[in-house]
């Protein structure tokens, strides 16, 4: 998040489109309205500069400005650019109906992320089917390293990308149980490119566990994960539960097969 | 609540140990405090977690307060050890293991005398906070428990070293616990599911912090009064 203040110009890169893709992301930041003067601030810009900016995403729609306060917000356009983010995602179009049929049989949360950065980004959720109130947790964000999706993604990747993610440290322990040393995660990673799914155990939340599993693409390239998430009594009670594991891998190698993978790439 | 006074015709008086029976009271007193905030702990987790924070909370300590009669003979400490192990084992989600945990390490930190003084509880304090940063590795500004926990203890603490009684010490823990827990609603959550929300978690008081001062509440008020 910090990178958003001070990007690197980069080559072949447009400044003017950048600086607009920082205003939004510095507005996507809290609950935050701000006026010109402090978007300015915090991209180290002119303020003329920044106004010309914010006129140009005001009459895209993409930032709108409070009439009372004269602060800029996210404007509407940013909610039809997010969902047919979603809607042209290939492994979620792909990952629905499995994703239901997983969560029906087995009565748990069902998630499917994919690798952005150092996070996994949820891009599809099933609630758990018991009518209980829960949020939705599309487009939430949580370290690789903390969570079963991530695990399941980065036990595939190549061993450069692998080292490259695992130098990029200190990483950050979402419980006291969170795996942060590299050593640990790579034998980690290694187990789980071993059995096929990657099971995560009060590492991103006290008293919950997670099991997912990796979906590949034609290429064999690992392209997502899918997995289900719930109250650790139920996914790990003395281990990871075995039908649950096997439920996982199964949705993970069909998913895979729509996906394009061959038989070989569907492995696990 | 300050209730510090003490009055000639037989009303309490403030306790200047914990004994099992003020540990007793402090249970039954907490589970029906949560069981009448049951649905406002509820809609704070609804806005930025799994709206089953309430619902454990009641769950748990009812157990506990059921269980409390087969706990006859035991001291203010071998309580609390109980009252945690029982929440760790019948809680589910976060809350469970997290404020169990909390009273059984405080509970063990206690000894098993049979009544012990500001110091113990003191000590038993920095062990609760102590179990819940290890299982959560939250710290201040994380949006969570240990927001309201860590000024608790730092103003139980500084009372207790400027030779305040037990029951002042508690006003004071309780009321720090109360500020800690609504400072955390400008807070972006980075620990807990919230945390998945990023920014979208600020502008919420953290159900753990509320839950947190909830305890320190009603610890302050038994303790304020000893009968």
């Amino acid at each position: 998040m910090s990178s958003v203040a001070s990007s690197p110009e980069r080559r072949g890169t447009i400044q003017s489109v950048e600086r607009a893709a920082r205003i939004l992301k510095v507005l996507a930041r809290g609950s935050s309205r701000l006026g010109v003067t402090e978007i300015a601030d915090q991209l180290g810009l002119a303020k003329g500069t920044a106004y010309g900016l914010l006129r140009t995403l005001e009459a895209q729609g993409m930032v709108e400005q409070d009439p009372d306060t004269d602060k800029y917000r996210l404007g509407p356009a940013m909610l039809q650019l997010g969902n047919a983010f979603l809607d042209n995602h290939e492994l979620r179009g792909r990952a629905v109906l499995w994703a239901d049929s997983l969560a029906s049989r087995v009565g748990e949360t069902v998630r499917v992320g994919v690798l952005n950065g150092s996070t996994i980004l949820i891009v599809h959720h099933v609630f758990r089917p018991d009518n209980s109130v829960q949020i939705l947790e599309v487009g939430a964000s949580i370290p690789w390293h903390a969570c079963a999706l991530g695990r399941a993604i980065v036990a595939y990747l190549s061993e450069v990308e692998i080292a490259t993610l695992l130098a990029d440290g200190p990483l950050v322990p979402l419980t006291g149980r969170t795996l942060v040393e590299p050593d640990a995660l790579e034998a980690a990673l290694i187990e789980v490119a071993t059995r096929g799914v990657a099971v995560e155990h009060q590492e991103a939340i006290v008293g919950e566990a997670e099991i997912a599993a990796p979906v590949f693409d034609h290429r064999g390239r690992p392209v997502g994960a899918i997995g289900v998430v719930g109250p650790e009594e139920r996914l790990h009670p003395d281990g990871a539960s075995s039908s649950l594991v096997a439920a996982v891998k199964e949705t993970g190698r069909g998913l895979s097969r729509d996906m394009g993978a061959g038989r070989l790439a569907a492995r696990g | 609540m300050v209730r510090t006074g003490r009055t000639l015709f037989g009303m309490a008086e403030p306790a200047t140990s914990v004994d099992a029976a003020l540990i007793r009271r402090w249970i039954r007193d907490a589970a029906d405090e949560i069981a009448a905030n049951r649905d406002y702990l509820t809609q704070l987790d609804a806005a930025i977690g799994d709206a089953d924070h309430g619902i454990n909370m009641d769950r748990g300590f009812s157990a506990v307060v059921s269980d409390l009669a087969a706990a006859d003979a035991l001291g203010p400490g071998e309580l609390l050890s109980r009252a945690g192990s029982t929440l760790v084992n019948r809680v589910g989600g976060a809350a469970g293991p997290l404020f169990g945990s909390w009273l059984r390490d405080a509970g063990a930190a206690m000894g098993d005398g049979a009544s012990v003084d500001a110091e113990d509880v003191l000590r038993a304090l920095r062990a609760g906070l102590a179990a819940v940063q290890r299982l959560g590795a939250a710290v201040e500004g994380d949006k969570t428990i240990v927001d309201a926990f860590v000024p608790a203890l730092a103003g139980f603490e500084k009372e207790v070293r400027n030779g305040g009684s037990l029951s002042a010490a508690a006003t004071r823990a309780a009321e720090a616990a109360r500020e800690g827990a609504r400072a955390t609603i400008p807070m972006e959550a980075r620990k807990g599911r919230a945390s998945y929300l990023g920014p979208r978690s600020v502008g919420h008081q953290d159900p753990g912090a509320t839950s947190t001062a909830l305890l320190f509440a009603v610890f302050a008020r038994v303790a304020g009064r000893s009968g």
